[in-house]
């Protein structure tokens, strides 16, 4: 059998790190995960059986991945400072989505809001010292989240190019010293009883669009006042909890702001092209382990009595298939790049217009194919296609979610078109 | 949602008559009444509620006995003729919960592609089953994929997995690790496609609890959560000869009903989730002010919505009126129904599940929750569709259509 190591990526691009965490992580999943996976999704409420896998990855037991962005000196491995940081997490996302989306996304959504304060240029020394021992000490798996979306206006939140937060409805007051936070946020990743620490996007002053009155601020997730609600029911994902969170007139030092007046709107576009970058990678992840199954069950099953593989219009489609996972492991890692070339002469900032866009391409032509595929290759399995002892059927549930999040299609066709077409009102 | 489906979705059924009408707006209400109204209820305790609908629907309403004959009791709608009828009730089933209107299609397909005579052996045997004042649970074995390491008898190129050995005067089933399409482990009997001594393929009803048949663990599938599913194997079941439906056409009856039927089923299915996603897009907003469904991109998502069920809708009202003027005796005639019944039933299922992955796109998380209802329409689409693909996705539906307006050979 061909590998899955043999679907090409710019090789140029791949951090000298890369083998070292990619074998570290294939071994975890294929130790803690694989054996396990086909039970997640009733262990969806008490992640009696992902927890340990969690902490696997992440703790300090195990392969203590969760330090991996905090500066050395603060106890991690200062991949902040790493002029890979985009392509080592789009290989962190890959081989953890390959084993199970979910858990890539609950591990990768922890690095997200620490983005805005641990990744060159725009480290907060006194925010990163602060929460390291929260992230680097720990034993136990410690998950952060950023709590973006709100009942009333879903992914707005997120078009930032448009609406600059004047739809947040989240307001963070300073009274002396302190933040004092009010507000509802909706699904975040790793809430549910599960975050430790939020990266909470509020505005100073409601209505307003000026990137002055957006603030970026952190907050415990121990602190007063901040209540989670139980985890939804989802038709997959069961490893990554999504729930509601309130905030009551919670209150955090001054200096829990990320960065401040205007600098705190930037990073927070920033943050978005790593949501994008790992969204890809966690699909080709997934249609990575969606070839490996595949190719045992075309191997070994029948049409015609031959082997499905060796059928010409199966293997057209199954070919497909294959040259996607291809195609689509490329544009992740160009994607990537693209990321990585954000402080050199001939790169974007994270935060302009072209970067947010051609990233929103990529992610939407990636989910497009994995959604495409995935409900292909069910139909390649026939019967067996929603059996779980495939995996197939699991990863197809997974991964649906990853096309709707993040302003979903409709978001990545606004910014293709705003920058490819000069749009001026959408 | 204040317009009728009927009104925004048209049909081209041909007339109905009262009666007809009547029960088609009897299992309306049952839907409307009993699951839509109480839909987070109906989710949150699935199992007993599952049943407890189902029996109301069955029994109290007499849906099991709606395709048997009136000789044995039943409505009558044993012919073809009741097909464009037959699909209307899938559809208001379907609309309500897809895994009550699965069950009902097959036992649908059992009584119409092989106990429509209800005069013949094989007829009063099924007859008996859905005699029953319980509600049956059918489960459906089709031809599928093969092993690399057998070369097993075809029925147009998927492979017969159960064989039929005619040993002196009895005939044993023979079958290994036989995947269902659905409700293998909860099956009262079974409809299976099998080969028979020479290879040919035809058709067997085994009851579960005929020595020898033998279940495997419960599967976890996709959707369709209520016809729990399990592996079987025929140990030399015995099988009695008015058990035993021959002929090749005979199978092609199964795949064209099954086609009507399940595509019935999907449609409903996606007008509910029309029904759903209508209400998100007049309730929702976007850019901070406008409704959803007034901005233009959205709109154009919501349109493809309506067009891919409308689009089915006229195809399954087709595939109806082709099978209610179906001849059961020429061979031919047959063929082409078959093969009109297989692109159709292709497409009606892809465009139900492609109606649902766009909706679920403006939906967002809530798309995606239990809550919404609306994930568990895409999941059990999904699983219908991948039952009656069989085996590599759409490729043997290309090979029949291919064979049928080509007259291709080898292939």
């Amino acid at each position: 059998m061909k590998s899955i190591d043999d679907f090409s990526r710019p090789e140029e691009y791949i951090s000298p790190m890369d083998k070292y965490f990619r074998s570290a992580v294939r071994a975890w999943a294929a130790k803690d995960v694989l054996p396990h996976r086909r039970r997640f999704d009733e262990d969806w409420k008490e992640h009696a059986l992902i927890e340990p896998a969690f902490d696997a990855l992440m703790a300090n037991k195990g392969l203590g991945i969760q330090k991996a962005l905090f500066p050395a000196d603060l106890g991690g491995w200062g991949l902040g400072q790493s002029d890979y940081a985009f392509t080592i997490a789009c290989t962190l996302a890959e081989e953890v989505g390959r084993a199970d989306t979910a858990m890539a996304v609950a591990f990768m959504v922890t690095y997200w809001p620490l983005t805005t304060i641990l990744v060159e240029p725009h480290v907060n020394r006194r925010l990163a010292a602060q929460f390291a021992p929260m992230f680097c000490n720990s034993d136990k798996a410690v998950f952060a989240a950023l709590a973006m979306t709100e009942p009333q206006g879903g992914a707005d939140i997120e078009n930032m190019e448009l609406l600059g937060g004047k739809t947040i409805k989240t307001t963070a007051r300073l009274d002396g010293d302190e933040w004092v936070i009010n507000g509802h946020k909706l699904w975040p990743t790793n809430t549910a009883g599960v975050g430790q620490l939020f990266g909470v996007p509020c505005t100073t002053c409601v209505g307003s669009n000026d990137p002055n009155d957006f603030a970026l601020i952190f907050v415990p997730a121990d602190v007063k006042g901040v209540t989670q609600g139980g985890p939804y029911e989802k038709a997959g994902m069961a490893a990554d909890k999504n729930g509601d969170l309130w905030f009551e007139d919670v209150r955090v030092p001054a200096w829990y702001r990320a960065h401040g007046p205007g600098k705190d709107a930037e990073v927070f576009k920033e943050i978005i092209p790593w949501g994008l970058v790992g969204s890809m990678g966690f699909l080709v992840g997934a249609m990575m382990n969606l070839y490996e199954v595949l190719y045992e069950f075309v191997s070994t099953r029948t049409y015609g009595n031959r082997p499905l593989k060796e059928n010409d219009a199966i293997a057209g489609l199954i070919g497909r298939i294959a040259g996607d996972i291809e195609v689509c492991r490329i544009l992740a890692y160009e994607g990537a790049r693209i990321g990585d070339r954000r402080n050199r002469p001939y790169g974007h900032p994270l935060y302009s217009e072209e970067v947010l866009a051609k990233l929103r391409n990529l992610k939407d032509f990636v989910c497009d194919r994995a959604v495409e595929n995935f409900g292909r290759a069910m139909d390649v399995l026939g019967v067996y296609g929603p059996d779980r002892q495939y995996d197939i059927e699991k990863h197809w549930r997974d991964i649906k979610i990853i096309q709707l999040w993040m302003g979903g299609k409709q978001l990545c066709q606004m910014e293709a078109a705003r920058f490819f077409y000069n749009c001026k009102t959408l | 949602m204040h317009k009728s489906l009927d009104s925004l979705f048209l049909s081209t059924r041909e007339k109905i008559d009262e009666e007809e009408q009547r029960i088609i707006n009897t299992v309306r209400q049952w839907a409307e009444r009993e699951i839509l109204a109480k839909r987070l209820a109906y989710l949150e305790h699935y199992d007993r509620e599952f049943a407890a609908k189902r029996r109301m629907l069955l029994m109290d309403i007499g849906l099991q006995r709606l395709a048997l004959s009136e000789e044995n009791g039943g409505f009558g709608w044993n012919s073809t003729t009741r097909a464009p009828s037959l699909a209307a009730v899938l559809m208001e089933i379907g609309r309500a919960d897809a895994a009550t209107a699965y069950l009902s299609a097959l036992q649908f397909t059992n009584l119409l592609a092989c106990g429509a005579k209800y005069t013949t052996p094989v007829g009063a045997l099924i007859s008996s089953f859905y005699s029953s004042d319980q509600p049956v649970n059918p489960a459906l074995i089709l031809p599928g994929p093969g092993t690399v390491d057998e070369q097993t008898p075809l029925f147009f190129g998927r492979s017969i997995n159960v064989r039929l050995i005619h040993k002196g005067d009895e005939d044993i089933l023979v079958g290994n690790n036989i995947r269902t399409a659905g409700c293998g482990a909860i099956a009262d009997h079974f409809c299976v496609v099998c080969a028979d001594s020479d290879g040919k393929p035809c058709i067997t009803f085994v009851p579960a609890d005929a020595q020898g048949v033998q279940r495997g663990n419960i599967l976890k599938e996709t959707g369709l959560n209520a016809c729990t599913n399990a592996d079987i194997k025929f140990n030399n079941v015995r099988i009695s000869r008015e058990a035993i439906l021959k002929g090749s056409d005979a199978v092609e009856r199964i795949y064209i009903w099954l086609n009507l039927f399940l595509g019935a089923v999907s449609i409903g299915a996606a007008m509910n989730f029309f029904e759903i996603v209508y209400d998100w897009a007049n309730t929702r907003t976007i850019k901070g002010c406008s409704i959803m469904k007034d901005n233009p991109l959205c709109a154009s998502v919501l349109a493809e919505v309506a067009e891919e069920i409308a689009i089915a809708r006229f195809l399954i009202d087709d595939l109806a009126r082709l099978i209610s003027k179906m001849t059961v005796t020429n061979v031919q005639e047959m063929q082409h129904v078959y093969t009109m019944s297989q692109i159709l039933g292709y497409r009606i299922q892809q465009g139900a599940l492609r109606a649902v992955n766009r909706g679920m796109e403006l939906m967002g998380s809530a798309g995606y929750a239990r809550e919404w209802h609306a994930e568990k329409h895409w999941r059990d689409i999904k699983t219908i569709q991948s039952y009656l693909c069989g085996v590599g996705a759409e490729v043997p539906v290309k090979m029949d259509t291919a064979r049928f307006f080509f007259d291709c050979k080898d292939i």
